[in-house]
């Protein structure tokens, strides 16, 4: 029995698009400009040498960008996503990929404070995670790397094709 | 475009429309089957869980095709779409519904489930009424129904299990995981009666389907065997083998049309892809697109000769709405505590855990009191390995990340693994809790969307901590960690029945007791919209053993008629 959470996304009605996310075609530029910043994020959330795989070497952000330009994904969480990136962004003043691992926690830490930053990250969370343990046709879980992590095996038979060929 | 005339047009092709197209098409008639989803076949399925569960593939977009969800906040009542709540109430749509994509747990109600309010009396705020039918009136209907979908299973004799015509089950139960060892010796030393879960899964090669592999991947997703008991694979590989079937998918049925009074003469269907819109006309319509679908389309087929919408001269279209539920809980076996087993045994993956309890079906007890209480369901917690990591990353409301996450995952993954008891009790019918349509919100076809009125009744959470009670002392028996359990009145959007509730009395019921609308002669439903209660177990044999029972009617009809 599936008995979804109850995610309530109603606090972005009022907010104005600052970016055009919603639109594939643009959403590439949009994506752009965040780009390096969601890489930092992902690569401190799982850096090297943790017992997982790194977003790095998985290759996360490019997963990222796949999987929230595909026609199946939800219009609004890739804009929840783009613009809690530009958020962040202009929460660190633009300098979040050059600070330290220490100081990356604490604003970090300090965005996860807010309703927004918590929401943001926990897309980044459950994103990231998506690419690390969903089948590797998708172009993260590199050589099943983060299912062997977890001493599992993903089930018979594997997608020959990404999102079932539609 | 119009098509020819069929002897009987189906909507929907889940385990209520599979059923009667299967028997009419073997029975020599025409039928058209008409599907809003796509034809996925057994060789296209397989276990990935972002296509599968993390995106919309085998629902519609909630941008496109949504409900309304109305829910009591602050004393009033507050609706929002469900694209914004991110809560589905689509399911499997796809050529055999969502039968494809369930576990397979199934039950029979109870004889004294049709007999509720004979039994029990009223319940303040709650709509009981006994069934028209027995036990007895369904009871071949699901023995056919076992046999003909494959139900495996064990008969134990209980005070509680529903009697059988034949004892034996056509198939004996799947493979187990070891666990039950100990999860029997548990149940023993507290006095409790476990019982084997009758599954709609093959445990043996049948014909052309393949017995169960063992996948570790079963609910939500479709099988690459076919020993799952779908619609598609039961019902309609043999239905299209008679050449009488003609299934029609990606095709949308936006409203039927009558004939002036008492007749419905065709519906109007949308091409999914094409948007072109055609006519289907048939004999007899049989509605089975799940049940506030079902209840969503004869209200948005209302015309000048009813303008309340079809079948609906009582008034009680959409009322009564039920679900399947009750709570859940699970716990965790840990490698360093573990009893009766060995730890490498517990991790084998892919076996079932097939153990349900029926020993408080109905309490009757000097200290808790009379009541009638339900079923429970014991399992793994799913597998999906990415839902899986996603429910662990949090803790006290913060996420982890970095080196504790990993630390945490590959303990948790590696050295516990989490058992499951699911609820279900009776979901009270009462006036909060309704389908109708939504004046403010149209679909992508121009429709009016259905608008779902959700409250429980409180009588169902009392039954359930009840039940959560003793599912928690079974896996504390067993050493059970972190026990957690979640009774609400949140409903499961899956196993959803009633808002056609049949009756003998025109004024008070939408259908007759063989499912047929009191106003138009040649309209039946026949998905779980029929049910005025929804006894204390999941639906989907019920679904199908009344869909045996209507096409039988239909079948009597039709030679009636000719």
């Amino acid at each position: 029995m599936q008995r979804r959470n109850f995610l309530h996304f109603s606090s972005l009605c009022g907010v104005s698009s600052l970016l055009s996310a919603e639109k594939p075609d643009s959403f590439r530029q949009d994506f752009q400009k965040v780009s390096l910043l969601i890489a930092a994020v992902q690569e401190h959330m799982f850096p090297e040498k943790s017992l997982l795989p790194s977003a790095k070497k998985m290759h996360t952000t490019q997963f990222l960008f796949d999987t929230m330009a595909d026609k199946t994904f939800n219009p609004e969480i890739r804009q929840l996503v783009i613009e809690g990136a530009a958020r962040f962004e202009h929460y660190t003043d633009g300098k979040f990929t050059l600070l330290t691992a220490e100081e990356k926690e604490y604003a970090l830490r300090s965005y996860e404070m807010s309703e927004e930053g918590k929401r943001w990250l926990s897309q980044m969370m459950v994103l990231t995670l998506e690419g690390l343990f969903g089948d590797p046709i998708y172009g993260s879980n590199i050589d099943e790397s983060g299912w062997q992590a977890l001493h599992v095996e993903g089930g018979m038979p594997h997608p020959k094709t990404r999102y079932i060929g539609i | 475009m119009s098509s020819p005339l069929f002897d009987v047009v189906v909507i929907g092709s889940g385990a209520g429309g599979g059923a009667v197209a299967y028997t009419l098409c073997k029975a020599g008639y025409k039928v058209a089957l008409l599907e809003k989803g796509k034809l996925i076949n057994r060789k296209e399925f397989s276990k990935d869980e972002i296509a599968y569960v993390r995106r919309d593939i085998v629902t519609p977009s909630l941008f496109k095709e949504y409900h309304t969800i109305e829910t009591q906040q602050d004393g009033g009542w507050h609706t929002l779409p469900t694209y914004k709540l991110g809560w589905s109430f689509w399911n499997g749509n796809i050529v055999g519904g969502s039968s494809n994509f369930m576990s397979g747990m199934f039950h029979r109600m109870h004889p004294d489930d049709f007999r509720l309010k004979s039994k029990y009396g009223t319940i303040e705020g709650a709509n009981i009424v006994d069934w028209p039918i027995s036990y007895s009136d369904l009871e071949p209907y699901y023995q056919k129904a076992e046999d003909i979908i494959g139900i495996s299973g064990l008969y134990k004799p209980h005070p509680f299990e529903p009697p059988r015509s034949r004892k034996r089950f056509c198939q004996p139960p799947t493979a187990e995981n070891r666990v039950v060892t100990l999860f029997d010796k548990s149940c023993q030393s507290l006095g409790i009666t476990p019982l084997v879960t009758p599954r709609a899964i093959l445990s043996q090669k049948r014909g052309e389907r393949e017995a169960c592999y063992y996948s570790n991947f079963c609910g939500s997703y479709g099988c690459s065997s076919g020993a799952k008991g779908s619609a598609r694979e039961a019902l309609l590989k043999p239905a299209l083998a008679t050449g009488n079937l003609t299934l029609m998918s990606h095709s949308h049925v936006k409203q039927l049309h009558t004939k002036g009074k008492g007749k419905v003469s065709h519906a109007v269907v949308v091409d999914t892809i094409t948007r072109k819109e055609r006519t289907v006309a048939g004999k007899i319509f049989v509605v089975a697109a799940q049940a506030h679908e079902s209840v969503r389309l004869l209200l948005n087929s209302a015309n000048t000769s009813y303008p309340q919408g079809l079948a609906n001269s009582s008034g009680e279209l959409g009322k009564n709405l039920l679900f399947s539920a009750g709570g859940a809980g699970e716990g965790e076996l840990h490698q360093d505590s573990l009893k009766e087993i060995s730890f490498s045994a517990l991790m084998e993956p892919g076996l079932f855990v097939n153990r349900s309890i029926l020993d408080w079906y109905f309490v009757d007890h000097w200290w808790d009191g009379k009541f009638k209480g339900g079923l429970v369901e014991f399992m793994f917690e799913h597998q999906n390995i990415i839902a899986r990591t996603i429910k662990r990353s949090e803790e006290e409301g913060k996420l982890i990340w970095g080196t504790t996450l990993g630390e945490k995952l590959t303990r948790q993954f590696t050295r516990t693994k989490n058992i499951r008891f699911e609820i279900f009790n009776d979901w009270l019918p009462h006036d909060n809790c309704f389908v109708s349509l939504d004046p403010n919100y149209r679909d992508t076809y121009g429709m009016a969307v259905g608008k779902l009125r959700i409250e429980g009744h409180p009588h169902d959470l009392k039954v359930g901590e009840y039940l959560a009670e003793k599912c928690i002392a079974i896996l504390e028996e067993m050493g059970a960690k972190n026990i957690s359990s979640s009774v609400t009145s949140i409903p499961p959007q899956n196993l959803i029945a009633g808002g056609c509730r049949f009756g003998t009395d025109p004024k008070t019921s939408v259908l007759n007791p063989y499912c047929q609308s009191h106003d138009i002669q040649n309209l039946y439903v026949a998905d779980a919209a029929f049910m005025p209660t929804g006894g204390s177990v999941p639906y989907t044999w019920t679904i199908y053993a009344n869909a045996f029972r209507i096409a039988d009617h239909i079948i009597q009809t039709l030679r009636r008629g000719s």
